[in-house]
């Protein structure tokens, strides 16, 4: 192919991007601050001058708090859980090279939502746990935990078979061996996997429609109704939206700086 | 402190049989080395002793214990990878400390194991380094060091020097033999290079395919190997073949030089059938002839002087052979020189599967 025409698929590459991921995210920020009469205003307004009317709204007429405090506790809950059985799945894997446990793991995640969405229903009824943070929890580690296991086993891989010998030659039984020799290792892992539990499911909204009620309700779940309730709240909803996409965007500029690490180099003769 | 005791050792992997049966006893403090060519398994059976690989069939006894189904952590031996395997995310220190401190072993007692081994193995400057920060002998230095704290059972050394240049590796090499006579721990060395194996070994075993072909101390296994295998592996540089046809009173070289044999040694051959036989001399059985029986002309190709003597390479019936010589008697490239056999000392293999004649 000829120079000018991968610079002009670059630049396509980039309009793209712009036009469908980065405007949309400067829309909805600038919107957030516009005075109510001007978010649906056509052609849009440029020149305003920012007002905070729409956040006032958002936390005067919802429990916008209450959200956000039941996001974090299912969001923190879902990645711990799915840290607690996830690192340890994935290191078991990556030891005994048998991999089709994490294979269904994957399968689940890759699944409709929906299909869980019945039977959970049931399960969790059946034992009173709708509108529970047990529930949200449990049922976003399906979120979390394949996501984990798939982004750690690379790391686990990379960790040289023989460091784990002699940590074993050393006196080490296994779960010390994952602690203090393998888990230090793969802290890069570590990170980025936690940090993409955290986001995706922050950002899920599907289980939360059923399996929570009103005292536990998910910001992501809370402003998607919303939109259901009519056009009145648009300002409102750029706000929420505003809000719920502050910690995943952070995020992603961290995890970016993790991605690249060599932390195993050195250990064996390279 | 223990022996080792291997009976009927069978290791595969999957259709790969790479120990197809091997015994063997090694004595409590004794200082065993494994020579054989690369993939002879000589790592495979240093980990099958270190508990990390499972055995398909037969015992392996530490001690009086038989520890099949021991786990590695619980056999108490140490052991240096042909890797290295250092723990890269701690210090040097704590590389060689961890062992001993997840033990609960006192501090104080820890440093003095630390420092002790440190100067014996010249690593003390860079004790606070991380493993990525020390070049491939200096990581296998410490390795080394992690392995030399902890006296265990037994230690397990997979070609340990394989990385160090030729001064440190006969240093570390006259190191890892004193410290075995102060230990006097059972000790495994795991090598190719048969200079190691004679200087260090109480007894060698050399390995071939998974097979021991022949155990004993250095000077029985270079005087008197079993087989041609043996006999071609141990010695440097290695020793002279010929193929030889049998003749009354002797052998026939290819060229049709007559190598007279008598005494113990003819009865010896006489009590084979083959006609075909291998001749086997080493370049110091070589020796200078004014003609005579038994003697044959070449023309020489390199000479190599070591100082101490001259190694002399010539070309015999299509293949190259080496003779060592008195540095006295100077030698050059492109002479035509006469050699005869000490035939007292040289050995005959059997045609089929290489046994040792005489
Ligand atoms: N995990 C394994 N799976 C399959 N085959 C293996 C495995 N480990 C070793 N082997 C095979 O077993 C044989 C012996 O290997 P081993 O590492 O013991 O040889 P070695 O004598 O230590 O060689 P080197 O001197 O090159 O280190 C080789 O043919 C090797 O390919
Ligand atoms: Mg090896």
């Amino acid at each position: 192919m000829s120079e000018t025409w991968i610079r002009r698929l670059n630049a396509f590459q980039l309009l793209l991007v712009i036009a469908l991921i980065l405007l949309p995210i400067v829309w909805m920020v600038v919107s957030s601050f516009k005075p109510s009469a001007q978010v649906t205003a056509y052609p849009p307004t440029l020149i305003f001058t920012p007002v905070l009317d729409n956040y006032r709204q958002l936390f005067s007429t919802t429990p916008f708090g209450s959200y956000l405090v039941n996001s974090i506790v299912i969001t923190v809950g879902s990645t711990l859980l799915g840290l607690l059985f996830g690192v340890p799945g994935a290191f078991a894997t990556s030891w005994s090279r048998v991999n089709w446990p994490a294979t269904v793991t994957l399968a689940a995640r890759m699944a409709p939502g929906a299909l869980f969405l019945l039977p959970w229903y049931i399960m969790f009824r059946t034992f009173g746990m709708i509108g529970s943070y047990s529930a949200m929890i449990l049922a976003h580690a399906v979120i979390t935990m394949p996501v984990i296991i798939w982004v750690m086993l690379p790391y686990f891989d990379n960790v040289p078979r023989s460091v784990l010998e002699s940590a074993q030659v050393d006196g080490c039984h296994v779960p010390e061996i994952l602690w203090r020799i393998a888990l230090p290792m793969v802290l890069p892992g570590l990170v980025v996997s936690s940090i993409l539990a955290f986001v995706f499911s922050w950002n899920y909204f599907l289980f939360a429609l059923i399996l929570t009620n009103q005292s536990t309700k998910t910001l992501i779940a809370a402003s998607f109704n919303f939109i259901g309730e009519g056009a009145t709240y648009w300002g409102a909803l750029m706000a929420a939206a505003t809000i719920i996409a502050i910690p995943p965007i952070i995020l992603a500029f961290v995890v970016q700086r993790w991605l690249v690490s060599g932390l195993v180099m050195g250990a064996v003769k390279g | 402190m223990a022996s080792i005791r291997m009976k009927g050792i069978v290791k595969k992997f999957g259709d790969l049989t790479v120990i197809p049966r091997l015994d063997l006893e090694i004595q409590d403090k004794e200082f065993v080395v494994f020579v054989g060519p690369s993939g002879c398994g000589k790592s495979t059976l240093l980990r099958i002793i270190a508990g990390l690989e499972k055995v398909n069939e037969g015992d392996l006894y530490i001690g009086d214990e038989r520890v099949n189904d021991l786990p590695a952590a619980r056999r108490d031996i140490a052991m240096v990878f042909q890797d290295y395997a250092l723990y890269p995310h701690m210090t040097v220190r704590k590389n060689m400390a961890f062992a001993l401190e997840r033990r609960g072993m006192p501090k104080a007692e820890v440093d003095a194991r630390i420092r002790r081994a440190a100067e014996i193995l010249h690593i003390e400057p860079y004790m606070d380094r991380k493993p990525k920060a020390l070049s491939g002998g200096q990581r296998q230095r410490v390795a080394m060091g992690r392995a030399m704290v902890r006296n265990p059972k037994v230690f397990l050394f997979d070609e340990p020097l394989s990385n160090l240049d030729a001064k440190l590796r006969a240093e570390v090499r006259t190191e890892i033999k004193a410290l075995s006579q102060t230990l006097q721990t059972t000790m495994i060395f795991v090598t190719h290079d048969q200079v190691e194996a004679m200087t260090m070994a109480d007894r060698i075993v050399i390995l071939k395919d998974g097979m021991v072909q022949q155990v004993g101390g250095p000077e029985e296994v270079y005087r008197n190997p079993v087989n041609q295998f043996v006999a071609g592996f141990i010695g440097s540089p290695t020793m002279n073949f010929f193929t030889a046809a049998r003749c009354d009173g002797g052998l026939r070289l290819a060229d049709g030089t007559k190598v007279p044999i008598g005494g113990k040694q003819a009865a010896a051959l006489d009590r084979r059938s083959e006609a075909q036989v291998v001749l086997g001399v080493r370049p110091e059985h070589l020796r200078l002839a004014q003609g005579g029986d038994g003697s044959f002309e070449v023309t020489v190709n390199v000479v190599e002087p070591l100082g101490s003597d001259t190694l002399c390479y010539f070309d015999f019936e299509g293949s190259r052979h080496v003779a060592r010589l008195d540095p006295e008697r100077p030698v050059h490239a492109g002479e035509r020189i006469r050699f005869s056999f000490d035939t007292a000392r040289s050995h005959v293999f059997a045609g089929g599967d290489g046994r040792c004649v005489f």
